[in-house]
């Protein structure tokens, strides 16, 4: 058994707004330079929507993740020799019209020339040709709010199997806010598919991160990663991805997504599990598996056999602690409430999601609609299971069916319990929740203390080597020495 | 051509641009490896760049392993399977497919980086000089190939013995082809100038081919960002 610790997130999808307060505060932070302004490292897309970058879920087309050939992984963009032979040009790549043109908007003209005879109006202009653009064709977010014709929208992959013309029709219409990030993968098909072996896995905290200085710009990774949460920087020609805000996971600090999230979907916490096993498990046959699979990697910290070894293995005690106290331990091992982005890609993400609840209340409450004793019947929620299944276990409903179930009988309890000081476990019946469970999960779900969201030990890099030496260096930069890129690329060696 | 020019550019020449080469690749490796990388315009459009980019590239690695077997296998070697009239016969062909594949492959390259504005706006100076720089020694090669196939054998034979006296340090290297033909002389100047000037444009993104990727064990790499016990 080799303990490793990975500090995971979840996020609520039962309480995303969709407000992209994540995705611009990460934006702020880590990709308003040249070369990445098409880059959201953290993005929220609306489903059902075709996404950013468009199709992203379409592995067909962009050959992420991994397949099973004989039982054994192999990474989708095919063998090495099949990466290797496609390096001078790789045909899954996505362009950068696959997310959008890159524009700004030339707002000097409004208080720079003279007085207008219409109402004066900003120009777009793309950033890639400094040229001005005849209409913007895309951006990041292009199908907020169900923005857009149904059927282009319809044509995501998470409507297979789903009987989908009747979501055309505006009183069924529904939508789920998804906000997605690196996944961290404990089977990371872009550190796989890196011919550079630049893409690393920390064993500390399990976070991946590409090293700038040995990534060679081959954009394999961009490729193999199912997810698209790789970017190419097309200045300095090299890939980038979200570092998991890393310096301030270190210490101890949320993720800067996670620290704004106004609506406090957001937890982390750290998670153990075995990484020999890694490979088994990510290559059982049936992709429904996948899941429960997933699962069977983790750890219980509260067992001390595992505590002992995981001392033993030098895990710093402050993990494990943390691992006792993790947010995510109890969501997604103890309560089953969240599950896994696409487990299909087999690679095993470790951000995962608790399925939104759609009850038709009004509905239901008139009695057209089915209910479980108070719960509404989660088969007739607004939006299909089936489709939410096809996200979130690679199709297979009971799972996500469990954990609506739980979160309905929650609401019910508590509001018996608030509303008429009453309490009512009839309504907790065939759930498997007990009425301190589910207060529990009252307090970390609909609370959602700063407290307990975020459950993360501060790092020992104190202990990895002697910073004296970074005094008065330049901190992080993008790439080589410090100063700006510009600068830099302009030196002797960086070309004439 | 005068002896003096003829010794310069064929005896001298190729000991300037190899050392030029070598210091320049040497040093580059050493002080600024990180900057060595390959430079991509496929994700800003992708039109052209499949069929251009592996035209080009499969067809100038082939030359580059004709072109080096070719010259510096001694007589004695190839002799054993072939004669130097059969090995003419091997490199016009092949030379003239690849040679021509990679020519192909560049002039699409080369449109597409003066077409394309994005590709353009995004290009440095060095980026269409380098083009145009392989261009020109492609089109004298292709257009030497005529020349071997049109002249004596001991012409041909002529260049690979060029070549192994330069590596070996005969003074007399230049001699031998002293009475070469125009377009070969062109073609080997401008190939000795590509040479001088490779450790300072993206060509070095050759070194940091990632051949370690076929040796590499298993798929993941995790790496020890700090030691998390106490007692290391």
């Amino acid at each position: 058994m080799k303990i490793q610790a990975q500090i995971s997130m979840i996020l609520n999808l039962d309480k995303c707004i969709g407000c992209h307060t994540c995705s611009v505060t990460c934006k702020n932070v880590w990709t308003t330079r040249k070369g990445v302004e098409y880059v959201w490292f953290n993005n929220v897309e609306t489903k059902p929507g075709s996404g950013y970058p468009t199709d992203w879920e379409n592995q067909e087309r962009y050959k992420g993740g991994w397949t099973l050939d004989a039982s054994r992984l192999k990474l989708q963009i095919g063998s090495k020799v099949g990466v290797m032979k496609n390096i001078f040009s790789n045909p899954f790549l996505p362009t950068i019209d696959d997310y959008y043109e890159p524009f700004t908007f030339n707002y000097s003209v409004l208080h720079s020339s003279s007085r207008f005879t219409t109402p004066p109006s900003a120009r777009p202009y793309s950033m890639l040709t400094g040229e001005p653009m005849e209409k913007i064709e895309k951006g990041p977010n292009w199908e907020d709010d169900l923005g857009g014709t149904f059927k282009e929208r319809s044509k995501e992959k998470n409507f297979d199997n789903v009987d989908k013309e009747i979501y055309g029709k505006f009183e069924n219409a529904f939508m789920i806010y998804l906000p997605r990030l690196c996944e961290h993968c404990l089977n990371a098909s872009c550190v796989a598919s890196c011919p550079s072996g630049a893409i690393y896995k920390r064993e500390d905290d399990g976070i991946v991160l590409i090293d700038q200085n040995r990534c060679r710009g081959w954009r394999m990774c961009v490729s193999g990663c199912p997810y698209k949460k790789v970017y190419f920087n097309w200045k300095t020609k090299r890939s980038e991805k979200c570092t998991f805000c890393y310096p301030k996971v270190e210490n101890g600090e949320p993720t800067i997504c996670s620290e704004t999230c106004v609506g406090r979907i957001r937890y982390i916490g750290v998670i153990l599990y075995d990484a020999e096993k890694i490979a088994k498990h990510a290559s059982v046959e049936s992709p429904v598996d996948l899941y429960q699979s997933h699962l069977d990697l983790f750890l219980d910290p509260h067992d001390e056999a595992i505590v002992a070894e995981a001392e033993r293995q030098g895990i710093p005690h402050n993990f494990i602690i943390a691992a006792q106290n993790s947010p995510i331990y109890k969501m997604a091992v103890e309560w089953k409430v969240a599950f896994p982005l696409h487990p299909e890609y087999r690679t095993l993400p470790m951000v995962w999601y608790t399925p939104p609840l759609s009850p038709i209340q009004e509905q239901a409450q008139s009695g057209n609609l089915g209910m479980n004793g108070m719960i509404p019947d989660v088969d007739d929620m607004r939006i299909p299971l089936k489709y939410l299944a096809n996200m979130f276990t690679a199709g297979d409903v009971t799972p996500v069916r469990e954990a609506l179930v739980k979160m309905l009988a929650m609401r019910a309890y508590m509001r018996e319990k608030t509303v008429n000081n009453k309490i009512n476990t009839d309504v907790l019946e065939g759930t498997g929740l007990t009425p301190e469970v589910t207060e529990e999960m009252y307090r970390y779900m609909a609370i959602a203390d700063y407290e307990d969201r975020f459950v993360i030990p501060v790092s020992h890099r104190e202990y990895a080597y002697d910073a004296f030496g970074d005094k008065s260096g330049c901190g992080f930069s993008d790439g080589e020495g410090c100063g700006s890129m510009e600068v830099r690329l302009k030196d002797l060696f960086g070309g004439i | 051509m005068d002896h003096f020019f003829n010794n310069l550019f064929f005896t001298y020449l190729p000991h300037i641009a190899m050392t030029l080469f070598w210091f320049g690749v040497i040093t580059r490796i050493v002080k600024t490896s990180r900057s060595i990388q390959a430079e991509s315009s496929q994700f800003l459009k992708k039109s052209g760049q499949r069929i251009g980019g592996n035209l080009f590239h499969y067809g100038i690695i082939l030359v580059f392993i004709g072109h080096f077997t070719g010259l510096f296998t001694p007589p004695e070697l190839y002799h054993i399977v072939m004669t130097t009239e059969v090995k003419r016969i091997l490199a016009v062909g092949m030379g003239s497919v690849f040679g021509t594949a990679a020519l192909v492959g560049i002039i699409i390259l080369i449109y597409r980086r003066v077409s394309v504005a994005r590709i353009r706006k995004n290009s440095s100076p060095q980026d269409l000089l380098l083009l145009l720089l392989l261009l020109t020694e492609m089109v004298l090669g292709i257009f030497s190939i005529f020349t071997t196939a049109g002249s004596s054998v001991e012409n041909y034979a002529a260049l690979g013995e060029w070549a192994q006296k330069i590596v070996t340090f005969q003074p007399d290297a230049g001699e031998v082809i002293a009475g070469h033909g125009l377009t070969y002389k062109l073609h080997i100047i401008t190939g000795l100038f590509i040479f001088m000037v490779f450790p300072y444009t993206k060509l070095m993104h050759m070194w940091v081919a990632p051949i370690a990727y076929f040796f590499r064990s298993g798929w993941q790499l995790v790496r020890r960002g700090f030691s998390s016990s106490t007692n290391k």
